[in-house]
């Protein structure tokens, strides 16, 4: 599912504008929404919308710019792309003190390491729940349904913040601290629109805590989308069984593995370590060769763990060694 | 621990065993009489492979203590000679007594493998002296290492607890060792070290703190580096500030070695002995702890930045004529 900034920003103005509308009659209403996509993609400015709406949308601009152009620039397009990219920022934060969205992805350039920007997360973690919980009681709208949208609008900055610190959390080594947000998370969202579940998955198994792991899979079931469990929980079951020496079980699980993602085997052998998405987890399309790329990437803490003298890690080793003697490249299944 | 010595005792303890209810005073005669003239007393397969690997390991470290003046390559060089060399003696003694489990831990060990290879050799060793021997649990006597002749099995726990760690798995490693602590509480093999390593690493403080209690809070190197990893993984920074202050305080060198970490070569088969606190024992405790430290990338940088840590460090390096 993940967050889709320009999606969001779309319901931000979609949710304005037809609030604009109301007390009209329902033909004008509906001939005025007819233009909205138009005026949308076209003449935004021409819009209704408040500073808060403004500096969203520079956020999506700067997300596109980051999070999805960066990772395929050259040296010399990428100083140019994170220039460009900051100044959207800073300019949302001018135009909205309290976008946190853009504070966040500041602080993520900023901060010197992992441990720092965690630092900042967790500092401020209770502020940022205070003001989109103040802006979610301030939604009011006589229309119930597009009152429950403003609300989760209004939260989703809290749970891109928490989902960010969860996935912080794993890497600077502090799995209970992950699970922990994680849950206070879940139990906000139970959607789980940031699919925070997937990092607790890997907590889990950072943790070799299988019986925790069920427990939350059972917990969190009716979330597992096409009856299959997505990659980020089938790594962390690899890694389990792997942990536990049980090789053969970690064999079919990875077989598994490589049945649900096409072109799966590549993706396995390369091991991929991109950067995070700043603004949230990349959107992909769910059991695409992207989603796998991501969870793998995602999951190099389980895998480059261990000494292990190719530096891949020792079940990173394991699953080269393994794929190596399926067919090479994979086919789409 | 000392193998020559260990050799001495199996040798007089196999010749009391087979005269038969020896006094305690006529063993200690016995055991005079074996250390002068050793060769005299192996008339048993497995206590002549042993003997063959006593002499290898010496040869071992012999060779080890000129590393220090080997530039890499040199190093490299002596360390594939002699392991090459290691090998070879190990195949003898083997071929001596196949059944002896310290030949077969050796060949294990020499064969110098990734982890998840050496561990699969480990339990496949394990699972065979099992079947031949039956568990391995603690004597009457109330502790395995009572007996000189389950030293080797207990050996074979302790490699594959070590070598789970290695691995990247925690909790096999601190099952392993805690079936080591079972089987022999005075724990001379140091299984607890380990197992503290991985408790922290698995962010578990009741079994971290459940066995720091079990060994009197006594404390060493490995429980105070364990309880910085351990803090800091929890997130409790005023607690990981106080234990790096203690590691610090309390583990000579211990800053350096956190941040300057020494390189340590293959147990043979055990870890090597260290006074407590000594360089020595903390150098060995972070070489142990390297995956797990490896695992919480932003450690050293923090411990860095922490009052006097690196400075510490650095003066302590200074002293002693190490590189900064």
């Amino acid at each position: 599912m993940s967050f889709d900034p320009h999606r969001e920003d779309y319901q931000r103005l979609g949710l304005r504008f037809a609030r604009s509308l109301d007390g009209q009659d329902p033909a004008s209403a509906t001939r005025a929404f007819a233009g909205f996509n138009r005026r949308f993609s076209q003449n935004r400015d021409s819009l209704p919308q408040s500073d808060a709406d403004r500096a969203f949308h520079l956020v999506a601009e700067a997300t596109t710019l980051i999070d999805y152009e960066l990772p395929f620039a050259t040296d010399e397009q990428a100083e140019e792309l994170i220039d460009k990219g900051h100044l959207l920022l800073d300019e949302a934060i001018a135009l909205d003190p309290h976008c946190h969205d853009a504070i966040r992805m500041k602080i993520a350039a900023e901060s010197p390491s992992f441990e720092s920007y965690y630092d900042f997360l967790a500092r401020t973690a209770d502020d940022v729940r205070a003001q989109c919980e103040e802006a979610r009681a301030n939604a009011r709208d006589e229309s119930p349904e597009r009152a429950s949208l403003e609300a989760d609008i209004a939260m989703r900055p809290y749970y891109r913040w928490l989902a960010t610190q969860a996935g912080k959390a794993v890497i600077c080594g502090r799995n209970r601290e992950a699970i922990r947000i994680g849950e206070t998370l879940l139990e906000l969202d139970p959607q789980d629109a940031a699919d925070v579940r997937f990092t607790c998955a890997i907590a889990y198994a950072k943790l070799e805590d299988e019986a925790g792991l069920d427990r939350f899979a059972a917990r969190t079931k009716p979330l597992v989308r096409a009856g299959t469990d997505d990659a980020w929980m089938q790594l962390s079951r690899i890694s389990l069984a792997h942990k536990r020496h049980d090789m053969a079980e970690a064999r079919r699980l990875l077989t598994r593995l490589v049945d649900t993602y096409p072109h799966a085997s590549t993706a396995l052998t390369s091991q991929k370590e991109l950067p995070d998405g700043v603004f949230a987890r990349l959107a992909v399309a769910p059991f695409s060769e992207d989603e796998l790329i991501l969870a793998i990437s995602e999951g190099t803490v389980l895998l480059q763990e261990g000494r292990d003298d190719a530096g891949r890690g020792v079940l990173g080793t394991w699953i080269v060694r393994q794929t190596g003697l399926a067919p090479q490249g994979g086919t789409p299944r | 621990m000392n193998l020559h010595e260990e050799l001495m005792e199996r040798l007089a303890r196999r010749r009391s065993n087979k005269l038969g209810g020896l006094s305690p005073a006529a063993y200690a005669e016995l055991l005079l009489s074996v250390r002068e003239n050793p060769q005299d007393y192996v008339d048993d397969a497995s206590d002549q492979a042993f003997f063959l690997l006593v002499q290898a390991a010496e040869r071992v470290f012999a060779s080890r203590r000129d590393d220090e003046f080997r530039d890499d390559e040199q190093f490299m060089q002596e360390r594939s000679r002699r392991m090459e060399r290691l090998r070879r003696d190990c195949a003898e003694a083997l071929a001596t007594a196949p059944e002896s489990a310290h030949a077969r831990l050796f060949s294990v060990l020499a064969a110098d493998n990734e982890p998840d290879d050496q561990l699969d050799a480990l339990l496949e060793l394990d699972r065979a002296l099992a079947a031949e021997r039956g568990p391995l649990t603690a004597p009457e006597s109330g502790d395995a290492w009572h007996d000189v002749f389950l030293r080797g099995r207990m050996r074979v726990t302790a490699a594959i607890s070590r070598t789970c760690l290695d691995s990247a798995r925690y909790r096999m490693s601190n099952e392993h060792g805690q079936a080591l602590l079972a089987a022999s509480p005075s724990d001379p093999l140091g299984a607890r070290h380990t197992c503290a390593l991985c408790l922290a690493r698995l962010e578990d403080e009741e079994g971290f703190e459940a066995l720091d209690a079990r060994f009197g809070r006594r404390g060493d190197s490995w429980q105070q580096l364990g309880r910085v990893l351990l803090f800091y993984k929890l997130g409790r920074m005023p607690a990981a500030r106080r234990a790096l202050a203690g590691f610090d305080q309390l583990c000579e060198g211990g800053g350096y070695a956190l941040l300057r970490p020494i390189m340590v070569d293959t147990y043979l088969p055990d870890r090597p002995s260290a006074e407590p606190y000594s360089f020595e024992e903390v150098t060995l405790a972070v070489h142990e702890a390297d995956p797990i430290i490896c695992d919480v990338p932003d450690l050293c940088t923090w411990a860095s930045g922490q009052g006097d840590f690196a400075e510490h460090a650095r003066a302590f390096a200074e002293r002693n004529g190490f590189g900064w």
